[in-house]
């Protein structure tokens, strides 16, 4: 026992002599990274801006959130082609920022029939993949419950396709909207698989991963976003969650709203009235 | 210190010289900013131009037009709905007008599944068939106002003063001659407005004007009640060589208003079945050529030949006025 313990000491020393070492060299590596400019150090609280992204808004004051009245959507499409035309998303049938899916259930059948204006159905039903609307394919049929649903970008507080982006291209505003940065953006397309709702898609234009921006340039003008102008019915409503009389807080308000897939932990900013369960 | 380690820590210290330049070329001076993003991408995002414009927008230029629509049930549809993103106009061009209204108009009012009750919906091929919605419908106020005036006359007074119509109109109502209209059985809202129009010089005639200018509000609404609650006679015998069967399929354009067989649903709009051809004829004539003036009969009638208003006359002329059984009224 005491024969093997001698050298066991001994090596035990070098070891610590050795680990002194490596934590000396590790210190001196980390001092050197800390006088790396960049990093928390220039971050500004968010609030410091004053008046931002424009000099008449400042993100701080508003936190933005969408409504969606199922109830009321007639299934007209006119804010997928608001949004292809206000956004430059690429005109085919395949590509969307937001769109409409219809579902139908038929007597005696336990599933929804889905399709959405992307269907080869509804295309021929338009005419052009450029234009978009639902062909009244059940018009025959013995429908026992359908509605149409609007879809787009849930902008998540907790986002899936923030976290994967390995360059920083995609982040979420202070006032809540999950944006892309084009220029940073190297089109690897990790977002567009992490996304749980499918809202992201690829632009092959330009090479980068394209989305809904609840049309940023609009809200920050006190404009609405297009899908929301130009909505007949009312079916889309957006607002800011920091003014408690504004449409949306007063739409979450007066209704017992849902979000889409809960359970992802994303938690989504678009309120659903009027859906089934097989909506998600 | 041994040599393969000092190259190490060389090498690493090459590495972070390196880097400690690099970083600060290659990252945008407002990345982290506010976070782990360039912050100058809000701002360029922010900066795009907004394609679609705001009601309000068109305002400036369309007031009358804007007022007319603020004011109709499409008041929910802005502008750039049906006529497209205002961006760019009037500087470089005009907006277009929907060339295909039942194409723009069926994308919400074809009657679907799923599309909720309370949103106005058609079955297209029976609504129209086929003709443009703007025929009768205007795009900025769609609905279409024709409240039918509740006539409460005395029909027995309005029998002692339809004296003075009995030379023409007939005794009962029934008119003997083809160019005169009948007047028995025909809906006393329609009769009384008529008269009405006479009487203020909204629509001129040679006899008629004077004789309407001679009677009270009272003699009007009396006159109405009595001709309306006359019984109309068997349909007349088809004459000025129509084509009652052309006509039959051309009528159906008429049918939202005036029913199938020329008996509408609505009081405000005259029954046509077996009204003389002659008349139906000449009235038509008059619409078409803006002599009578009416919005909606003036759209309807743009399109028709003298042989299509000949034909529509022949069928009319030939239906039961007595039939109860109504075309549907606007579906």
């Amino acid at each position: 026992m005491k024969n093997d313990s001698k050298p066991s000491s001994a090596t035990r020393r070098e070891f610590l002599g050795k680990l002194g070492r490596a934590t000396a060299c590790v210190g001196a590596v980390a001092g050197a990274l800390s006088v790396l400019p960049e990093v928390s150090a220039k971050t500004e609280a968010p609030s410091a801006g004053g008046s931002f992204p424009n000099k008449d808004y400042d993100w701080t004051k508003h936190q933005w959130a969408f409504g969606v009245d199922a109830t009321k959507c007639i299934g007209c499409l006119r804010c997928a082609e608001a949004c292809k035309r206000e956004n430059d998303v690429p005109r085919n049938a395949h590509q969307f920022r937001t769109w409409v899916e219809r579902y139908v259930y038929l007597e005696g059948e336990e599933r929804a029939h889905i399709d959405s204006q992307q269907d080869p159905v509804n295309i021929e039903a338009s005419g052009s993949e450029k234009e978009y609307r639902f062909a009244n394919r059940y018009k025959d049929a013995k429908v026992e419950k359908a509605f149409f649903v609007p879809k787009l970008c849930n902008h998540c507080t907790h986002p899936a396709c923030v976290q994967v982006c390995p360059v920083g291209a995609t982040y979420r505003t202070e006032d809540g909207v999950v944006l892309i940065d084009h220029t940073y953006c190297i089109g690897c397309r990790y977002c567009v698989q992490a996304c749980p709702y499918g809202a992201r898609y690829f632009n092959e234009e330009k090479g980068v991963s394209d989305k809904c921006t609840w049309c940023y340039h609009r809200i920050t003008k006190g404009l609405q976003p297009a899908c929301v102008e130009v909505c007949p019915v009312g079916a889309r409503i957006f607002g800011d969650l920091k003014d408690k009389q504004s449409p949306v807080s007063l739409f979450i308000r007066n209704n017992r709203v849902q979000v889409l897939r809960p359970e992802t932990g994303n938690a989504p900013n678009v309120y659903y009235v009027g859906i089934d369960k097989e909506v998600n | 210190m041994p040599k393969h380690i000092l190259r190490l820590v060389l090498l690493i210290l090459g590495f972070l010289v390196i880097a400690s330049v690099a970083v600060p070329l290659l990252t945008d001076a407002s990345f982290y900013r506010f976070g782990h993003y360039r912050a100058n991408s809000v701002i360029e995002i922010a900066a795009q131009d907004p394609v679609y414009q705001t009601p309000r927008y068109c305002q400036g230029c369309h007031a009358p037009r804007h007022a007319q629509w603020s004011a109709g049930s499409h008041k929910s549809v802005s502008c750039e709905v049906c006529h497209g993103a205002a961006q760019g106009h009037p500087q470089n061009g005009k907006l277009p007008i929907p060339a295909d209204a039942v194409k723009l108009c069926t994308l919400c009012h074809e009657a679907m599944p799923g599309r909720p009750a309370t949103q106005p919906q058609v079955q297209v091929a029976q609504h129209s068939s086929g003709q443009q919605c703007t025929l009768c419908h205007n795009p900025h106020s769609p609905k279409i106002v024709a409240a039918a005036t509740k006539v409460a006359g005395d029909a027995a007074a309005g029998k002692q003063r339809a004296a003075a119509c009995v030379s023409c109109h007939g005794v009962d109502g029934t008119s003997p001659n083809d160019t005169w209209p009948n007047l028995a059985g025909q809906s006393a809202a329609y009769l009384a407005k008529i008269l009405a129009a006479y009487k203020s010089g909204d629509q001129k005639d040679v006899a008629m004007t004077p004789l309407a200018q001679a009677l009270s509000n009272a003699d009007i609404q009396n006159l109405a009640a009595y001709y309306a609650g006359q019984s109309c006679k068997a349909p007349a015998r088809a004459s000025g060589g129509g084509d009652a069967a052309a006509g039959r399929a051309l009528a159906k354009n008429c049918a939202a208003c005036h029913g199938e067989t020329g008996v509408g649903g609505n009081p405000a709009w005259p029954k046509l079945a077996a009204q003389k051809p002659g008349y139906l004829v000449n009235a038509l004539k008059a619409f078409k050529a803006g002599l009578r003036k009416d919005p909606m009969m003036a759209g309807v009638s743009r399109g028709l030949s003298d042989a299509d208003i000949a034909n529509l006359a022949a069928f009319y002329a030939g239906q039961s006025c007595q039939s109860t059984k109504q075309g549907k009224t606007t579906p």
